[in-house]
């Protein structure tokens, strides 16, 4: 009978150890990601910070409207429509004012939409055509973007 | 106060130099050198949304910006 007791008692002792682990473990596990999303967050708020300081204040202002700006090739003159994103984000348009092509080429690393977009208008307004020799080019209608 | 960015995974590292400070503009030097020979391209703000690219390092530029090769995407 003290052995049943005994037993019963060490069960109820190792499931409740139990459960405080694993609630432990939960809330580490949550911190980190938000830590992790904070941390993104602040990166992708410097990066866009350090962007607005190098546009013109014409593409400041339709960055901030329309989540685009306009830079203009150093070697054609070709005007690229750069949109907020990471890849496949770079519009050529035509004197007319439409879609030619899709372009994509950013720099090397895991960095966010800011410092890729500050990276692309510098490389295509100081050199287009060392820029373009290394992008991808495509020729997808401009349907809903998805950037 | 001169500052060169350095675009990385946190969005970017920021090192200020003293350009009276002899050492300190050796030491700039050298991380131009080492950024650039690695691959970065570097370039200073002209004015306003304008830039050049620059192939030497400037101790006169306020503000030099290293962003990574590029690559297609």
């Amino acid at each position: 009978m003290t052995q049943q007791i005994v037993l019963a008692i060490c069960s109820f002792v190792l499931a409740l150890l139990g459960t405080v682990l694993l609630s432990a473990l939960s809330l580490a596990v949550a911190r980190s990601g938000s830590c992790s999303k904070s941390f993104r967050f602040e990166t992708e708020a410097r990066a866009l910070t350090l962007l607005k300081d190098w546009l013109s204040p014409k593409q400041r202002a339709s960055y901030e409207r329309f989540r685009y700006f306009d830079v203009v090739g150093s070697h054609t003159g070709t005007r690229y429509r750069i949109h907020h994103g990471t890849q496949t984000n770079i519009e050529e348009i035509s004197g007319t004012g439409q879609h030619v092509c899709k372009w994509c080429f950013v720099p090397d690393g895991d960095l966010v939409a800011g410092d890729v977009m500050l990276a692309q208008k510098i490389a295509l307004e100081t050199n287009e055509r060392g820029a373009l020799a290394v992008a991808h080019r495509s020729f997808v209608s401009s349907g809903p973007r998805r950037f | 106060m001169a500052t060169q960015i350095v675009m990385d995974r946190t969005g970017d590292t920021r090192h200020t130099f003293d350009v009276h400070d002899r050492a300190e503009v050796e030491k700039a030097e050298r991380r131009f050198m080492e950024l650039t020979g690695a691959g970065f391209t570097a370039a200073v703000r002209t004015g306003p949304g304008e830039q050049r690219v620059i192939r030497s390092f400037d101790p006169t530029a306020e503000e030099t910006l290293f962003y990574p090769r590029l690559v297609g995407g």
